[in-house]
């Protein structure tokens, strides 16, 4: 008796495999496919509401990651039809593989980076961060692939303490998994943009980037596909007033070398 | 090559025989208390330690940053006491691959362990060896081959650890970036040469592993 129980439920649990093996997942038919830096994963579903309002209501799938990997999976021949991305190099070097459109580049915004770290630490500056502790962490994106860590090199070289600070440096994979390191605690400080840190009750950002040494992060987008129209329209939405409305709203700034 | 390519190598061969060193004494036992006795909540022992085998590495790691994490239940706690933290460092490479090789060095000696003839141990026991020397001059003379097939199987486990790892550890050039690690971060960066390295060092490990267990699992209890 329980032996042909156990052979019942076997066969039933063989026959719902079965079935949710036939059924296929509804696959929708996306109108454009847009690959956007981690950096601007609050602001771009807001762009896009402002986008279907303005434009039409539209599918459109976004993959946010480090702009570094964005770009390998467009060259690897993910189906991307826009790149919006933390630094000009990474859409450049598209450009330059033939990969994006050069005449649709455009810089859609400028960022500022900062130095975070936890609400309850006392607050420390770029020019004191060579006074952390040979034990304490400080969390940067992965500068082989993250722009956000490649600005943060870039600042930290120019105050002369990036070689001081290598053996405390924790790496992350894109801005949003470094600013991740600092809220459960694992880094005392971080280098991220200061539009990441906005409106987190227990992340204070300590200083913002300015002056001589700081680098100028860009906003750069480029159509990845010309055949899809939609991808043109979106990116003339992001650069038109409404768009750059709704990024300075998200504390960007205009693009300063356009 | 220079140092930064040798360094995962070196690496991992460190995180993986520490690793074996933390499992062995542990798995060993576990092995031989789960074939020897009969005790309340067995199924549940065997249960705990399979599970890391058949659980997600992702899951694995989650639980780890949980209880471990510098706001973890455990780490906290040593964050506290010890001023000890975990996190980001080959330590914590470390633990990872225990915990994934534990599950494979008890679950190959338990069997050669259950196969060992009950009359053996019973001579030994009625010429009145207490159960530490039954162990040591019967059961694991007898089941060295399983031991070691199992200790051989967890090794290679524990180089081959992703997952749990890259959560746990992170991925810090110089200090946690294993060859399994590495190979994904320089696939990640179109660097294929780079990823060919490990991938041709871990599959040579491999194929030695799988040629060494093989010769010495199948043949089981042996005198």
């Amino acid at each position: 008796m329980f032996r042909r129980a156990t052979h019942r439920t076997f066969l039933l649990g063989v026959l719902i495999l079965g079935l949710a093996a036939c059924s296929e997942p509804a696959v929708e038919q996306t109108d454009l496919t847009l690959a956007a830096a981690a950096s601007l994963r609050q602001v771009i579903p807001a762009a896009l509401e402002g986008f279907a309002l303005a434009a039409g209501e539209r599918s459109i799938d976004v993959t946010y990651g480090a702009s570094g990997d964005l770009r390998r999976q467009v060259e690897a021949g993910a189906p991307i039809d826009l790149v919006v991305l933390a630094s000009a190099e990474t859409v450049d070097a598209l450009i330059d593989n033939g990969l994006a459109d050069p005449a649709s580049r455009r810089v859609v915004a400028s960022n500022r980076l900062a130095l975070v770290g936890p609400s309850a630490s006392p607050p420390l500056t770029f020019a004191t961060l060579n006074r952390l502790p040979g034990d304490a962490r400080l969390a940067v994106g992965d500068p082989r692939t993250v722009p956000a860590g490649q600005y943060a090199r870039q600042a930290l070289e120019n105050l002369g303490s990036w070689n001081h600070l290598e053996d405390r440096l924790v790496f992350g994979g894109h801005v949003a998994s470094v600013l991740a390191y600092v809220r459960r605690g694992e880094v005392d400080a971080a280098i991220v943009y200061e539009t990441d840190a906005e409106g987190l009750a227990d992340i204070a950002v300590w200083e913002v980037a300015k002056g001589d040494w700081a680098p100028d992060p860009q906003v750069v987008a480029a159509v990845t596909d010309s055949d899809s129209p939609d991808a043109q329209l979106l990116l003339d939405y992001l650069t038109s007033a409404r768009g750059q409305e709704i990024f300075f709203s998200f504390g960007f700034d205009p693009p300063t070398n356009p | 090559m220079n140092p930064a390519d040798t360094f995962p190598i070196a690496l991992s061969l460190r995180v993986a025989t520490i690793a074996l060193l933390l499992v062995a004494p542990v798995g060993i036992a576990l092995a031989w208390i789960q074939s020897k006795y009969r005790y309340p909540f067995r199924g549940l022992v065997d249960a705990l330690i399979l599970l890391p085998l058949v659980l997600p590495p992702s899951v694995v790691g989650y639980l780890l940053v949980v209880v471990l994490g510098r706001q973890g239940w455990v780490g906290s706690w040593l964050d506290r006491a010890f001023d000890l933290r975990l996190v980001f460092t080959p330590a914590a490479a470390v633990i990872a691959s225990s915990i994934v090789a534990l599950p494979l060095l008890v679950k190959t000696a338990q069997p050669v362990f259950e196969g060992i003839p009950r009359e053996l141990e019973d001579v030994g026991r009625s010429l009145g060896l207490s159960p530490w020397a039954l162990f040591f001059r019967i059961s694991l003379p007898v089941a060295w081959r399983g031991v070691v097939a199992g200790l051989v199987l967890a090794f290679a486990r524990g180089i081959g650890e992703f997952g749990a790892t890259l959560m746990f550890a992170g991925n810090i050039p110089g200090r946690t970036n294993t060859m399994p690690l590495e190979i994904f971060a320089a696939y990640q960066l179109g660097d294929d040469r780079r990823a060919l390295i490990y991938v041709t060092v871990l599959i040579a490990f491999s194929g030695l592993v799988v040629w060494a267990a093989s010769r010495l699992a199948p043949r089981g209890v042996r005198t």
